[in-house]
This record gives C-alpha cells, structure tokens and sequence, in this order.
C-alpha cells in the first residue's frame, strides 16, 4: 500500500502551460522583432500571466494566421492611439490621464503611456518613475519632485501595509476583503499620478488615506485576535507542563516507595 | 468522594463489576519493574487519535466536501466559526505529530525486541495501524481543496499508473474520474471520515486486547524481573502496579506531548501547513515545486533516483513487507540490541539511510 501512496511525489511539477505562437516565433527571432519576447517575460504583464494577444489580440493557438486581422490581429498602435490601446484594461488611468495636460498634449509632443512605463517591459507602477531625468525631460524638476513629495507619504503607507498582509495570509487569516480595500485604495492612488495636479494630488491622497486607516484598523484587530490567541494558547501550554512536571513528581515518589 | 458519585459507583459495581474491572486492569495489574518511558507512547497516540476524532468531528460540521465549497468552507472554520482556527491547527498538527510518535512507538518496540514471539501479531496489528495512519494522512490532505491538495493528490494518484497491467484501472478506481475532481473529493471524504477511521478502531481494539491478552514486554535492559506464564499471558508478579505508578509517568509524557502540540498549533501552525495549503485548487496552475510532507520524503526521493518508478514502487514494496514480517523473520530469543551487532546496525544503520534519503529529498 505504501507505495502507492508514496510514488505520489514521483513527479515533479507539470511544465507551465506551452508557449503561444506569438512566443514560438518571435522568441526564435533575432533583433527588434524578437526583442520584445525578453523584455516582456521581465515584465508584471507576464507576471500576471498578460501574454501579446491580450493587447496585440490575434489568435495565439494558430501559428499560421496568428497575426490576421480576421483574427483580430492589432499590430502596434500609433503614438496617438496608445492611451486607447492602454485604456482597454487600465480604464480609469485612461480618463485621469486623458483629462489632464499630458493627454491634452497628445499628439502636440504630449507623453503617452510608453513614454514613461515603456512598453513590453513594462512594471509595476511606482513612485520611483517620477524622477528628474524623465519628467525634466519637458518640466521644470521642482514640479516633478513637488508631486512625488505628495504622493510618497501613502505611497509608503500602502507598501508597509501590503506587506503587513502577507504574514496574516501566512498565518491562514482571511485577508482578501483586506487585499481588495487597498487594491482599491492603490488604484485611487495611482489614478491620482496621472492627474500632474500637485493640488489635486494632495486632496486625492487625503481620500486614499481614509482607505488606508479603514485596512489598518482591520490589520489591528488581526493582531489583538493573535495576541489573544497567543495569551491563552501559552496558559494552556502552560498548564500541560504544569501538569506533566507533577505527573514526574508522583512518579518518582511513587518510585522511591516501590 | 462525594457521596453521590460513591453512590453512582456503587450502582456501577452491582451491575457490571467497576471495582473489580478497576483492580485486575490497574492496581492490581503489574507491568515490569524496569519499564521505560518508550512504553507510555501507545498511551500517547491513543489520546492523539482521540484528539484527532475529535476535532475531526468539529471540522466535519463545517467542512463541505465539494470542489467549489470546500476550500472556501475551511476558510470559513479558520475564520469565523469559533475556535475553528483551533480544531483544524490541532487536526494538522495533531496528524503530524501522531506520525512522529508512531515511528517512535514502532522504533522502540524494533530496538528492544517486542516484536519477537509471541507478540508477531501485536506487531503486525502496530503496522497495519501505522500505515493506516498514513493512509488517514494522504486522504486528508486532498480535503481542504487547496493547491497543495489538488497537485499532492494528481501526482500521488497518478504515480499508481506505473504498475504494470492494472496501472490505468487504479488510477481511475482513485480518481473516480480520468482527472482529479469532485469524485476524487467524495472518496477521499469518504475514506477520511468513515472506512480508515472505523478501520483504525477496529485494528486500536485488537492491537490493546493483543496488548493485555499477551501481557507487556518485559525491556531487554535492566534488572530483569520475574516472569510468570499464566496461559498466554505474561505475568510480572514482582513488576509495579500500572495505576498509580505508571500512570503517573503516562501522564507526565502525554501532559508534554500535548503541551508541544498545543505550542505548535497556536504559535506556529504554518510549520505544518505550507503556502500553497494557503491558496485554492486551480488546476491550471501547477505550483512550482511540489514536495511530500517529511514522512513521504524518503519514498519520493527513492523513486527520484531508481531507474524506473515500478523499480522504485518495487523497493518500496520490499522494504514494508520485510517490515511487516519482521518478527516471522528475526525469529531468536535474543532480544538485548548490544548482544545483537548484525541487528544493530542495521537498525542504525536503516535509520541513517532514511534520514538521509529524507534529507536529501527535500532539498533536492
């Protein structure tokens, strides 16, 4: 019987799902048009399993026409098309970024989304894209550190408390209603980004951080539930030793007499 | 006493001999003099598997064996039915460790000779009860439908696929199904919850009537006692009375026992619960690396490193029947394991083997 319990563990894990066409052909190809298939597997698209067909649609299964249009192949937008290329997923970021400057100067040299995420490397997004280098590219570098100052504070907050979820999780606390307060929290946070009102940025965060203190006060009761455990769980652990060192103590009178 | 559990007792004793059973079976029993605390284990795993009964019954309660509730259903125990958090750590942690104190029971037993005649089949009952015991393991882990759940059982179900001829007809008499799904669920529940644990009472029973019928080994080492032979049963008339002396040690040893266990369950769970029993089943999604729990560590990395898996499956397969039919093969009296070299390193030498296999299993 035991073996077949125990050849249980004979495999190894599965292979991850097999490559799609688009990474079949462009990973075996040199320069440019192979590039991307490097980059994007460095990215937080691949990560959250968001292969080329998700954005540059066309049919993944079928080497043959994977990049038709009757397959509703995209290609590679135009400068101007991006924030809509974009915007299919990242919706609200879409509106924020197209009511404010940057989108009204789209297609007058305004940025789009590639200008400052890059495109099939793209990461998750986070203060440290704002930097002189980039945004003084076009600005004045105080304007630029002037919204990063404002957004830092809870930017901070919302890392410290993410992380502060995941020894719960690890500890089988459910944490999902907490992790969806601050998925939500972060994507308010980061549709102010795209706003590049220093004003507007400073109210905004003021919202966020209401979130914030909702999904640290939960945090808390997490942990009085844990201090609460840990205080009866140690008399308990204690009461048992307790009770096995006078289980020792009888024995070995009981020993002395035998 | 009060006066109303002396009557209680009294009426008791009338009818069914409470005082009486009480004497033969404690204070007038007699089990050797120079016992050791090895011999207090089968006393803890009794009160183990008690534990385990019973907070298996709790989480049953809660607990809906279906692909699409179960896992949600032991979120909802660990978070909001009361104590839940508590019944299921103490019945991961508790399965654990009745593990540990089931090698260690049959250890000792091995290194002082027990097994020998006329307790062949005392041992052979101890080892249907252990593989029983891992049995109850490998049903249960399928149970909370988590990742590590589903991948654990795909893998060991399909492992069964190596046999020749029959392979394919026992995985799918263990999956029900050809994939992993609601009807792998039902029977595993089902032989979590009712046969292996019906079988695990049956085999306790015959294991202690064998236990009591046959009489306690007497050690190998120490001042040895006398030994009378009262039918089949080995009396030790000059030996000390179970109730209260050995009792006492029995208590101190589970009182530890179960202060370790509650530590773990309470302080440090995710000892025994990894990630991925963390996260749902999603059959899309292969977990990166997928390792046995420790006490499979040596079986998986036996098969890892056979040439064939039914090579492996067979080496496994001659190592627990050889384990099983131990005492109809070391068939001498002797059972001193310093009058015994070739026994003993085997013995130590087995032990380092596994150890080491296990080790390397797990960082392989």
């Amino acid at each position: 019987m035991i073996p077949l319990f125990t050849l249980l563990f004979s495999l190894s894990a599965a292979a991850a799902p097999a490559d799609t066409a688009c990474l079949q052909c462009h990973g075996s190809m040199p320069g440019r048009l192979g590039a991307p298939v490097e980059e994007w597997k460095q990215s937080v698209h691949a990560a959250n399993g968001i292969s080329c067909h998700d954005c540059h649609g066309g049919d993944p299964t079928d080497p043959a026409n994977a990049m038709s249009p009757d397959r509703g192949f995209l290609g590679k937008p135009e400068p101007t098309a991006v924030p809509d290329f974009c915007g299919r997923c990242h919706v609200g970021v879409a509106d924020d970024y197209k009511g404010s400057l940057h989108g009204k100067a789209l297609g007058a040299g305004g940025p789009n989304c590639v200008t400052c995420h890059g495109n099939h490397a793209v990461q998750r997004a986070s203060l440290a894209i704002i930097d002189e280098q980039r945004c003084g590219a076009c600005h004045a570098p105080d304007r630029a550190m002037k919204i990063k100052a404002a957004l830092q504070a809870t930017d901070d907050r919302i890392g410290s408390l993410e992380a502060a979820l995941e020894p719960l999780h690890r500890q089988a606390f459910d944490v999902e209603d907490m992790k969806g307060e601050l998925f939500q929290a972060r994507n308010d946070f980061h549709r102010l980004f795209h706003t590049v009102q220093v004003s507007r940025v400073e109210a905004g965060a003021g919202k966020v951080g209401e979130k914030l203190d909702a999904v640290q006060a939960s945090i808390d009761g997490v942990h009085a539930e844990i201090a609460r455990r840990h205080r009866w769980g140690g008399v308990v652990v204690g009461l048992f030793v307790l009770m096995g060192l006078l289980g020792v103590a009888l024995r070995r009178s009981l020993h002395a007499e035998e | 006493m009060t006066t109303l559990a002396r009557k209680a007792v009294d009426w008791l004793d009338e009818r069914v001999g409470i005082r009486e059973a009480f004497r033969e079976n404690a204070t007038e029993y007699r089990v050797p003099r120079n016992i050791n605390v090895f011999y207090s284990l089968g006393t803890v795993l009794l009160v183990l598997f008690g534990l385990q009964f019973l907070t298996g019954i709790l989480l049953l309660a809660h607990y809906v064996p279906h692909p699409d509730q179960a896992f949600d259903s032991v979120k909802r125990i660990v978070n909001e039915v009361p104590y839940g958090w508590l019944a299921r750590n103490l019945h991961a942690v508790g399965s654990n460790l009745a593990i540990v104190v089931l090698l260690l029971h049959m250890l000792s037993v091995i290194f002082m000779g027990s097994y020998k005649k006329p307790r062949e089949l005392t041992w052979l009952s101890g080892f249907i009860l252990f593989n029983l015991g891992l049995a109850l393991c490998l049903t249960g882990y399928l149970l909370p439908w988590s990742q590590l759940s589903f991948w654990a059982t795909t893998v060991s179900t399909e492992a069964a696929g190596s046999v020749p001829v029959i392979g394919e007809y026992l995985v799918r008499i263990a999956r029900g199904a050809p994939t992993v799904g609601g009807a792998t669920l039902g029977r595993f529940f089902a032989l979590h919850v009712v046969v292996l644990p019906l079988g695990l009472l049956a085999i306790i029973g015959a294991h202690l009537m064998l236990v009591r019928r046959i009489g306690i080994s007497r050690p190998p080492f120490g001042k040895p006692g006398e030994v009378v032979k009262k039918g089949v049963h080995e009396d030790h008339p000059d030996g000390i009375p179970f109730f209260p002396n050995y009792v006492a040690e029995e208590i101190a040893v589970v009182s530890f026992v179960l202060a370790g266990l509650f530590a773990i369950a309470v302080f440090s769970p995710e000892v025994f619960i990894p990630a991925d029993a963390l996260e749902p089943a999603d059959p899309f999604n292969t977990p990166a690396h997928i390792k046995p729990e420790w006490y499979f560590l040596w079986a998986y990395q036996t098969l890892k490193i056979m040439p064939t898996e039914f090579i492996g499956l067979a080496v496994q397969g001659a190592f627990m029947t050889f384990l099983a039919l131990l005492p109809f093969v070391d068939r001498k009296a002797e059972r001193h394991p310093f009058r015994r070299p070739l026994f003993l390193s085997l013995f130590v030498g087995i032990i380092a083997l596994f150890i080491g296999i296990s080790v390397w299993g797990h960082y392989s």
